[in-house]
């Protein structure tokens, strides 16, 4: 199957500085996309795309095309960014900023219905439909939006053992059903 | 934390995975799992896996285009100035520019108050360097050899004057010197010979540099 993100990494990885400009033109507004949903805050994305692009260029030879595409090791590689920025904040919490969350309103989570009904996604759709609604929720809310285990306790109302207890035995259904 | 061993190991392992990929561990869960996926090539992959099963959601994070900080990025990752044995002049001028090869900043938690990595792109040598408040400053090798027989890495700090300033030898993959140094900053590890260079001044090629930044 062809991937032309995955093309671009493995150029990048023999030090190719012009497929490293191809790569940041076709891929920045994902990934700064991705970065400002979790972070909050466009100026805390302006300054993490910047980072993630420099751990992009030093790492890619550690790509490996056998795991995944190369969009799906890119959003990793901003997720994580991105979450151990907001896991290392004083009061480890996510920020609220208005203007950051009107930027990104019209992808706030909302119903499953908002996914695209399309390979790999239909399936996780079809999958979190397996799924008690609570647990699909705090799946796709940790996912998408950085919460951590404490934020998803709280909107829940339960103690922090008992979601982590949850999301265990949630994600292993998941596991067994998006493998199925 | 309570009901984790109510999991069959091999799930137990995999919920970890998943843990991670969904972000929902706090700081020093994630250090550690980080730990673990540079050692331990099964769990690596089961990390993969999760961010392949995961990735139907990234259809969700919409496509936002960021104002053009290739420059600044190409700029970190690509000092124009020649990079290897070519004597100090062009070290203390990038410090006076205020910008030197990569500092990669990622937040952790409050304990270090600057931090700076080390590195050059020809070279698989990254050191990660770490000043607490009580101005102890921390150097890790976290990648690449140690200085070859008979040579020593050595640690120097070059301010606004650009006058290096040695910090120390670098013996061994860790060590924690005393260092009266500020944002801003840039450290440097040159190559001298065995025991450190004898002027005060460097004399071998500069290996890596990097900005001390708030930590």
């Amino acid at each position: 199957m062809s991937d032309p993100v995955a093309d671009l990494l493995r150029q990048v990885a023999t030090e190719d500085r012009a497929a490293f400009r191809a790569l940041y033109a076709a891929t920045s507004a994902k990934l700064f996309g991705t970065l400002t949903r979790i972070l909050g805050t466009r100026s805390e994305a302006e300054d993490a795309v910047q980072e993630v692009y420099t751990k992009v260029w030093l790492n890619a030879r550690r790509f490996d095309p056998g795991r995944g595409a190369g969009m799906t090791w890119l959003i990793a590689i901003a997720r994580n960014h991105a979450i151990d920025r907001i896991r290392s904040r004083p009061d480890a919490r996510p920020s609220d900023d208005e203007d950051a969350l009107d930027a990104v309103a019209d992808t706030r989570p909302g119903v499953e219905s908002r996914l695209v009904a399309m390979g790999e996604t239909q399936r996780l759709v079809d999958c979190f439909a397996e799924l008690e609604p609570d647990r699909a929720r705090a799946i796709r809310g940790a996912y998408l939006d950085g919460q951590s285990y404490q934020a998803l306790a709280d909107r829940s109302g339960v103690p922090v053992n008992t979601m982590r207890t949850w999301l265990r035995r949630a994600l292993i259904a998941l596991r067994e059903c998006v493998d199925r | 934390m309570t009901d984790r061993d109510t999991l069959p190991p091999d799930d137990e392992a995999d919920a970890l995975a998943a843990e991670y990929v969904l972000g929902v561990l706090a700081m020093d869960e994630r250090m550690a799992v980080e730990a673990r996926l540079r050692n331990d090539a099964t769990f690596a992959a089961r990390v993969a896996a999760w961010e392949a099963r995961l990735s139907g959601m990234n259809d969700e994070f919409p496509e936002l285009p960021p104002p053009d900080l290739l420059p600044r990025i190409e700029a970190r990752l690509f000092p124009v100035a020649p990079r290897r044995r070519v004597g100090w002049g062009w070290l203390g001028g990038l410090a006076l520019a205020g910008s030197v090869a990569v500092a990669i900043l990622v937040g952790r938690p409050a304990e270090p108050v600057l931090r700076a990595t080390l590195t050059a792109p020809e070279t698989a040598l990254i050191f990660e360097a770490e000043v607490a408040r009580d101005g102890m400053l921390t150097l890790a090798r976290v990648a690449g050899a140690e200085a070859e027989p008979g040579r020593d890495y050595q640690l120097w700090a070059i301010g606004a004057a650009g006058v290096p300033k040695p910090l120390g030898l670098v013996e061994g993959a860790e060590v924690t010197l005393a260092a009266a140094v500020a944002a801003g900053e840039t450290l440097a590890v040159s190559l001298e010979p065995d025991g450190g260079s004898t002027t005060g001044a460097p004399t071998g090629p500069v290996l890596v540099t990097g900005v001390l930044t708030d930590g």
